[in-house]
């Protein structure tokens, strides 16, 4: 938190809809870093408020979310937990820049997370606010990623792993992918044949500063 | 085991395995294995098209339910585990382990969910690493010669997209290497496989190197044994392949050893990769095939007991034996007793809920089950010398010994715990801390704030210290205070009232007076302080005579002087349930409909009595000549 001239709170602006996958991520990664930040609601359904002229002043892609930090801003949500973590998380772990393998990794799992979002949050969007994307293929997709994630998960359990990348600590990538992941029966997507999949989302929902969205519960305390 | 060249398969892709099937609805099958029950998790599962809901609970009871919650209908895969009970995500309703007794309903302001609500079990036996359960299974899970002479190793578990029948026929051309043979050379060993044994759902595999097989050949070489000292490899795996649903299967392989801890992530990978290219196979051919029809499991229907009016039991029902699994001192002059069940579950309880115990001597006594939330394999009970009194805790204390077998009655809970206060105050007296125990427990493991005060004579007579222990700093000792500054200090307790705190109070009948007095006198309504007392230290008056009419039963009796109106009724085929019979439990209460009562019970608080529109019928009279109940 930084204080203006004015004695102000300097805040982040999230532009946000509380049903949004993709703001959920920054809420969530700000509230871990326990990072302030005041939110802008955009009447993202059935308003279509990001697609009007006034909001692609903000971001002329039309879409949420965006910050706007101190006059910085930033838009599409894996590049926002990039940034939130380079600059707010002083230990470096969310986003390990000082570790070239750990960053590659990193780098790869957030690329998935575009695939899980446009499979499993494409899902979700087609059932829940009635988009016109191809139900059928979007499930299917997510099914196949969800697979390569479990067996990839189920490994990193086996050596004692629990996060999406080889560090003892989660990242990014991580929060990239629980919600595409945790909503996805929301799409239509079963994560019964998941188990490793499902084991994660609990250990997710058990970092210190996590909170919920509508849809997601929080887990019991860990043992 | 014969070699798969020679007599490889006797029936062909599509054929059926087995010219009688057995019935998969009483066989046993793997549900999960023991990587998907981490404490703290509920796995979701499926068996023959049912869905299930497994989880471990922190005493390492594994819990098979059906996936449903009885209140909507809600998966309990997404509720949450908290090791001791299973807690519903969407409305809160609780299950306790082992029983799946449901513990709670928040709508519920007085937490009185009836005992028999109760979710659907499976059995479940922990076994080569697997979690086997089934529908109605007969006898026990499978015994595996080559996993029980071995030391089974779980490998990952691979859902298919294709029916259990056809992932068994595809499994026995499956392919993998002995577990000493991966990354060893570089040169490809030449393997041979054998099909070991087989059934509907299992499919044993023995992949042999090639240098072994030919050094424990059939005795072509009549050389001596020096070029055959290096013994051939070879790994047994069981592949159990677990029915989902008619289109849908797992595959939960078990090797028969255990590679070296340094070869199992080699051994780990190779399998997988090799299992992910039968599955791929195996659902190739399952695209082509007509998709069956998914099975459709049939739900539990409401238990006849649920939807209808229970018949009404009568007297004191002695309907569990229970042996004494552990006595013990627990402070100066009370004995614990850890009861357990003879057969079967204890059947659920609530906080603050208490047993009849029928002892040796023929006496009836009530006592407080002292257990928290998910403690449901035995009940603990305290009990504290009373040598003045008739006979019961002089038993119990001299005469029951650990293995003696106990009749008790089921739990019944005329002290319920409210869940929905900001704040709970709890005074203990001596051994009242018995039912308050219960409720602390509770409240701790549901992160409700509350303060346990325990009054005690010194350190040495309070109770279960091993437990208030473990609650921490809202539990508050008082020790050695003389009886006014107990009052006093009650008196500072019960200062402030506020509609979100309730007050529980259980202790001899001095202390229980004071802190009723003291709670009135600061202002507390009567519906948010709860007492229970021990027993009834009032003086019965008998002397009246009144006539008693049944709303219901359509029958007019006249209770005489020196009996209670519960006599009378039972002498006339009225059954009523009763326990302590003093006015002091609640059980025996009825509806008045008419009439005046002439309230002489503890159970009641004064608000009740005022009101007028209930009746402990062990005790209470009529002032009015005619009484009618609702019974």
């Amino acid at each position: 938190m930084r204080i203006c001239e004015a004695g102000r709170l300097a805040m982040i602006k999230l532009y946000d809809y509380v049903l949004s996958v993709n703001c959920y991520k920054q809420r969530l990664m700000m509230s871990i870093l326990d990072v302030t930040y005041e939110t802008v609601p955009v009447d993202f359904f059935p308003g279509w408020e990001h697609k009007g002229e006034e909001f692609r002043e903000i971001n002329p892609l039309g879409h949420i979310p965006v910050i706007d930090d101190d006059g910085y801003i930033l838009w599409d949500a894996h590049a926002i937990l990039v940034y939130l973590a380079a600059k707010y998380d002083p230990s470096g772990l969310w986003y390990p820049t000082g570790d070239p393998g750990l960053l590659g990794e990193t780098a790869s799992w957030m690329l998935f997370a575009e695939g899980t979002t446009n499979t499993a949050s494409a899902a979700r969007l087609c059932v829940n606010l009635g988009y016109d994307f191809d139900l059928e293929a979007c499930q299917a997709g997510a099914h196949r990623l969800f697979r390569v994630l479990d067996e990839h998960l189920w490994f990193r359990e086996r050596s004692g792993g629990e996060w999406v990348c080889s560090g003892p600590h989660p990242t990014i990538a991580d929060i990239a992918l629980f919600p595409d992941v945790v909503l996805s029966e929301e799409g239509g997507i079963s994560r019964l044949d998941y188990p490793a999949l499902r084991r994660w989302t609990d250990r997710v929902k058990r970092i210190p500063g996590f909170e919920v969205m509508p849809g997601i519960f929080p887990a019991s305390p860990g043992r | 085991m014969s070699p798969v060249a020679a007599d490889p398969f006797t029936m062909r892709k599509g054929g059926r395995m087995s010219p009688v099937a057995a019935d998969p609805f009483t066989m046993w099958h793997p549900v999960a294995s023991v990587h998907d029950v981490p404490y703290r998790h509920v796995y979701h599962g499926q068996l023959l098209g049912r869905e299930l809901a497994v989880w471990r609970a922190d005493d390492d009871f594994v819990n098979v339910w059906e996936n449903r919650c009885l209140h909507r209908g809600v998966r309990l895969s997404i509720g949450s585990n908290d090791g001791t009970e299973l807690r519903c995500q969407y409305h809160g309703w609780r299950y306790a382990n082992r029983s799946a007794g449901c513990t709670y309903i928040p709508a519920h302001p007085a937490d009185a969910p009836a005992r028999t609500i109760c979710n659907r079990t499976f059995p479940t036996v922990e076994r080569y690493g697997l979690v086997w359960s089934g529908e109605e299974p007969v006898g026990d899970p499978p015994m595996i010669d080559v996993l029980e002479a071995g030391t089974p190793f779980g490998l990952r578990n691979l859902p298919v997209n294709a029916s259990a029948e056809l992932a068994v026929l595809h499994l026995r051309d499956h392919r993998f290497l002995p577990s000493d043979r991966l990354g060893a050379g570089s040169a490809e060993p030449s393997v041979e496989m054998s099909v070991d044994s087989a059934d509907e759902y299992s499919v044993t595999l023995t992949a042999t190197d090639g240098a072994g097989r030919s050094s424990s050949g059939s005795g072509s070489s009549s050389g001596s044994g020096s070029s055959s000292s290096t013994p051939g490899s070879s790994s047994t795996a069981v592949f159990f392949v677990q029915p989902v649903d008619s289109g849908r299967c797992v595959i939960r392989g078990v090797l028969a050893e255990t590679p070296a801890a340094s070869e199992q992530t080699a051994v780990l990978r190779h399998h997988a990769v090799e299992l992910n290219r039968l599955v791929g196979a195996i659902e190739a051919e399952a695209a082509l095939l007509p998709a069956p029809e998914p099975m459709v499991p049939v739900l539990q229907q409401v238990p006849l007991n649920l939807a209808e009016v229970p018949e009404a039991p009568s007297g004191r029902q002695a309907a569990l034996r229970v042996q004494v699994r552990r006595k013990w001192e627990t402070a100066a002059g009370v004995a614990a007793f850890e009861l357990v069940p003879i057969t079967g579950v204890l059947p659920t309880f609530q906080p603050g809920a208490h047993i009849d115990v029928h002892l040796p001597n023929g006496l009836v006594r009530q006592y407080s089950i002292t257990n928290g939330p998910g403690e449901t394999s035995y009940y603990r009970l305290g009990v504290k010398l009373e040598p003045d009194s008739t006979g019961g805790s002089v038993c119990l204390h001299e005469t029951v010994r650990e293995g003696d077998v106990l009749a008790i009655s089921e739990p019944r809970n005329n002290f319920p715990l409210r869940r929905d206060s900001m704040r709970t105050i709890l005074l203990a007296g001596g051994i009242g801390i018995t039912p308050l125990l219960a409720m602390a427990q509770a409240l701790d493991r549901m992160s409700l704030p509350f303060e346990l005060h325990c009054f005690t004579q010194s350190a040495g007579h309070t109770a279960f210290t091993d437990v208030l222990d473990g609650l921490g700093d809202s539990v508050v000792r008082h020790l050695g205070l003389p009886p006014d500054e107990t009052v006093a200090e009650i008196r500072r307790l019960v200062a402030t009232p506020d509609e979100f705190t309730h007050l529980y109070v259980c202790g001899p009948g001095p202390m229980l007076e004071a802190a009723r007095r003291e709670a009135a006198a600061a202002g507390w309504p009567d519906d948010h302080v709860h007492f229970e007392y021990f027993k009834n230290t009032t003086e019965i008056d008998d002397s009246s005579t009144f006539e008693v009419a049944l709303a219901r039963s359509a029958l007019t009796v006249t209770v005489p002087s020196g009996s209670t109106i519960l006599e009378v009724l039972r002498e006339h085929g009225v059954p009523l349930p009763s326990s302590c019979e003093q006015g002091a439990c609640g059980t025996c209460v009825a509806t008045v409909l008419e009439g005046e009562p002439d309230h002489q019970d503890v159970y009641l608080n004064d608000s009740d009595h005022q009101a007028g529109d209930r009746i402990m019928t062990c005790v209470s009279r009529s002032l009015s000549d005619r009484l009618v109940l609702d019974l």
